[in-house]
């Protein structure tokens, strides 16, 4: 699938292989990856950098992707940025607090990388 | 040759007792959760490092397909002829087969993140059976069990919780999640929804 290769998206998962399976599908497709462990990482890097799409997970340590997705739409340079959530969790209250916290969209894990990348390339 | 998964009977060996000050049935059930959690620990450990390594393997061979690919699409006009589109058939296989894998490596990570629950439950019961006046009180159990429901993030954790807190044998709870776990996988896995 092709991809603008100036694209940056922001990976952010609490674990190593996740973020490696993310990192193979979206390099793959040409798009260049930014990886954080947890969302302050991702907001240390968000606060000097910037992210055409934010794709983060919901149970990490530190900081969880529901806080980041507020924490990053506080931010000027994220108000508008596409951010998907990628995670285990399929529950209907999650989703709806997801969507109040400002993610454009829900993923269940596992992900399918051709269905990954083609919701990735609608949103962006 | 004995092999590991032979029954061994009790040692006539004397394991190190604790002093009969310390001795109560709580602090051995929280010693004996304590080392259940430790194998299970021991056990992850073990299978990160495969996993890991089998991630590097894959990152390699990821990385090898790329390359065969460019060099496909290098070869001159005539070799591409010969070859007939063989070459990119092969790749594109390669490339479902690894699609598969990437959804594959997602179960280990789901594996993990369950153990990391039932690690803290064990941990969580050790704390609470040595407090013996909580364990005469129905409602502590309560507490206990909400908390142990919060930490639940898929809905087959959900499932067998709410099964066993109602009654059922592990083995039927199980049985039963496992029943729903095909229509599951078919109606969450890599489901995608857009605001």
């Amino acid at each position: 699938m092709p991809a603008a290769a100036s694209q940056v998206i922001l990976a952010v998962d609490d674990s190593a292989s996740m973020r490696q399976m993310v990192r193979y599908t979206l390099e793959g497709a040409g798009y260049k990856v930014v990886q954080a462990a947890d969302g302050v990482e991702a907001l240390e890097f968000a606060k000097t950098s910037a992210a055409d799409l934010v794709l983060t997970d919901v149970n990490m340590p530190r900081m969880d992707g529901l806080t980041l997705l507020r924490e990053l739409r506080a931010l000027n340079t994220y108000k508008f940025t596409p951010m998907l959530v990628l995670t285990t969790e399929s529950g209907q209250d999650t989703k709806q607090r997801g969507k109040q916290a400002g993610a454009t969209g829900w993923i269940v894990k596992p992900f399918n990388p051709d269905q990954l990348l083609a919701t990735i390339a609608k949103v962006l | 040759m004995r092999t590991t998964s032979e029954f061994i009977p009790p040692s006539d060996d004397p394991t190190p007792e604790p002093a009969a000050s310390d001795w109560t049935p709580e602090r051995q059930i929280a010693h004996m959760l304590g080392l259940c959690e430790a194998q299970m620990e021991s056990a992850l450990a073990e299978s990160d490092q495969a996993v890991d390594a089998l991630i590097k393997a894959f990152t390699g061979l990821s990385e090898t397909t790329r390359a065969l690919k460019a060099l496909g699409e290098d070869l001159p006009p005539e070799l591409r002829d010969k070859l007939d589109g063989k070459l990119q058939q092969q790749v594109a296989a390669i490339h479902d087969q690894m699609a598969s894998a990437v959804v594959a490596f997602q179960f280990y990570d789901k594996l993990t993140q369950r153990l990391g629950h039932v690690r803290y439950s064990l941990t969580s019961l050790a704390m609470f059976v040595c407090n013996r006046a909580q364990t005469t009180q129905r409602e502590s159990w309560q507490r206990l069990f909400s908390t142990l429901q919060r930490l639940y993030r898929t809905e087959e954790e959900r499932e067998i919780f709410q099964l066993m807190v109602q009654g059922a044998t592990a083995e039927d709870a199980r049985a039963q999640a496992e029943r729903h776990d095909e229509a599951r996988a078919a109606n969450h896995a890599g489901e995608i929804e857009l605001f």
